[in-house]
């Protein structure tokens, strides 16, 4: 039961700040760049976390910083998720040279640690807020390309598949209609997963400075309250709110992870919250 | 006319240290509106036939002799024609078992599947075609059973969706692999009656099974498999009151109504054939030649048996 609050309340959690970041303009009382005070403000009713070192609104910029936080966590796991749907049900339907082949690949690129090769990877291309969400994608969907992959392989070799082929369905007809709804629990907890682990790796990729430091994001907020003296002078209603903010929104999509894992993937054990 | 002409059927699957010959040389006619059966035991050959016909055998299968089908070798027939031709001309009853329907899809949208792939009927009319076909099967309720999920209905209620799902694009042939394995005695009478209904005399049955009492239900013809080869085939009648091949014999001796008299010894493994007759080790009967010689399928008396003592 406790358990079905917590999945409840994190669906809420959710919900609400994907509200905020969808309303912002309505919800934020100053613009995310606007120059509205003194710097350095302490929070009082017309600043509510008072300013930053230029003087912008702190609480604005909070509001504001969840569009483009949120956008890339989802982005960046939807695109993972793409990619590993699409190969993991070609590579486990076909099977044969190519599946070897790409398990093999898989299995070099796997045990690289993903943030030191997205930093890497960064320098080679123009490192833009796109172009890091896209690598982020590509990068995170291998893993997920071997799990959707297995699942498949036990799936296509069940007898409706076999029927499907006994009515004349095209291979393409098979993937889509027949393995890739029975994939899509799977898909659904992969989707959530990633799109937590994501959110808060592009929290720390923007805190390292990894885009335009002028993005307003909860990464680059963070970062500005570091290096601009928020630490060292103990502002913490400038550091605070971005950093309570990505904890609250990770610990709600891992809520939604576990418990979708749970309900799909009966070998998960019932302790692991 | 002939439907179908099998023409030298050779089945083998390669290992690594041995090649399982499945089917060797398996020659068979089927007319239209044929009734004909495949009898044998597990591992002769009998679905390994029925999976050539579909076109449907494991890339790793070696395949040589041809499958007359009109004017197509469905054997060397390109992937294309063979879909255009699977579940519209011919269609397959599979063995029920838990996973023979998607458990993710509805009831209603997998017997209409087969209309909409073939484009023989849009979405709607496909739909109100499998409430037909459902009701026409036996199901109260068609509306509700066409909305509900495989999981939700008896082995006896899913066979008949395994029926509904073969008929409903009207084939010519059907190949039923082993249509009531599974099912208690009861739902197997009915479901046999189900199927005989349908099939009634203007389509063209090929069935597989490994019990006498169907195919004599069911067919008119019946061929008996032993090894990856057809050792006797003719009228399902006479082949069962007068069997001719000792493995026939035998086959009918087992029966429980015949006293439960097992055959001695095991089916030689296909992968290590004896040379001479395939089943001379196991044959009471079996004289010097049986060993040396291969018997060939001779003609006598209105049917055709591999045996050298009808020579």
């Amino acid at each position: 039961m406790s358990r079905k609050i917590l999945l409840w309340g994190s669906i809420v959690v959710l919900c609400i700040y994907i509200g905020i970041a969808c309303a912002a303009p309505l919800i934020a009382p100053m613009g995310p760049d606007a120059i509205t005070g003194r710097p350095l403000q302490s929070p009082d009713p017309v600043h509510l976390f008072g300013t930053n070192n230029v003087g912008q609104d702190i609480f604005s910029q909070l509001i504001w910083g969840a569009r483009i936080t949120l956008l890339f966590g989802f982005f960046s796991a939807g695109l993972s998720v793409l990619i590993s749907t699409m190969f993991g049900i070609i590579l486990g339907y076909y099977g044969g040279i190519v599946d070897e082949i790409a398990s093999r690949i898989i299995d070099v690129v796997i045990p690289l640690p993903t943030f030191v090769l997205l930093i890497v990877l960064t320098t080679f291309f123009s490192p833009g807020i796109l172009t890091v969400s896209i690598l982020m994608g590509v990068l995170s969907s291998i893993f997920g390309i071997r799990i959707i992959r297995s699942q498949v392989l036990s799936i296509a070799r069940m007898e409706y598949v076999e029927g499907a082929k006994a009515i004349g369905a095209s291979d393409f007809h098979i993937m889509y209609r027949h393995i890739l709804p029975n994939v899509m629990p799977l898909v659904m907890v992969r989707f959530v997963s990633s799109s937590q682990h994501l959110l808060v790796m592009g929290v720390g990729l923007s805190f390292l400075g990894m885009w335009d430091t002028s993005t307003v994001d909860w990464g680059t907020m963070i970062q500005n309250a570091y290096s601009e003296g928020g630490v060292a002078l103990g502002l913490w209603w400038w550091i605070l709110p971005p950093g309570i903010a990505v904890i609250g929104i990770s610990l709600a999509l891992a809520m939604i992870g576990y418990s979708f894992e749970e309900k799909f993937n009966p070998r998960v054990g019932v302790n692991r919250i | 006319m002939e439907l179908i002409r099998i023409d030298g059927l050779y089945v083998a699957f390669s290992t690594r240290s041995e090649t399982v010959r499945a089917v060797d040389t398996v020659d068979l006619a089927i007319n239209e509106g044929d009734t004909i059966s495949l009898i044998g035991e597990s591992g002769c050959g009998k679905t390994v036939t029925g999976m050539a016909i579909m076109g449907l055998l494991p890339t790793n299968a070696r395949i040589t002799g041809t499958i007359r089908y009109g004017d197509q070798d469905l054997l060397s027939a390109p992937d294309s024609t063979l879909q255009r031709i699977r579940g519209k001309e011919i269609a397959m009853i599979s063995q029920n078992s838990a996973n023979a329907l998607n458990p993710v899809m509805t009831v209603g949208d997998q017997i209409a599947e087969p209309l909409l792939i073939h484009h023989l009927l849009p979405a709607p009319e496909a739909r109100q075609e499998a409430v037909r076909l459902l009701s026409a099967l036996g199901f109260d309720e068609p509306e509700r059973a066409r909305e509900q999920y495989p999981h939700e209905f008896s082995g006896g209620m899913r066979e008949r969706i395994l029926i509904a799902l073969a008929l409903i694009c009207n084939p010519g042939l059907i190949i039923a692999d082993e249509p009531t394995s599974g099912l208690d005695a009861q739902v197997k009478s009915q479901i046999l009656q189900l199927i005989k209904k349908q099939i009634d005399g203007n389509r063209t049955l090929f069935l597989i099974t490994h019990d006498m009492g169907t195919a004599h239900f069911l067919c008119t013809r019946t061929a008996v498999m032993y090894a990856g080869e057809i050792v006797e085939i003719g009228q399902t009648h006479d082949l069962l009151s007068l069997p001719m091949h000792p493995y026939t014999q035998g086959l009918l001796a087992s029966l429980p109504s015949a006293g439960l008299h097992p055959i001695p010894g095991v089916s030689p493994s296909p992968a290590h054939l004896p040379g001479g007759c395939r089943f001379c080790t196991r044959c009471p009967a079996s004289m010097d030649r049986c060993r040396r010689e291969h018997p060939a399928l001779i003609d006598a008396k209105g049917r055709q048996v591999r045996c050298f003592r009808y020579d």
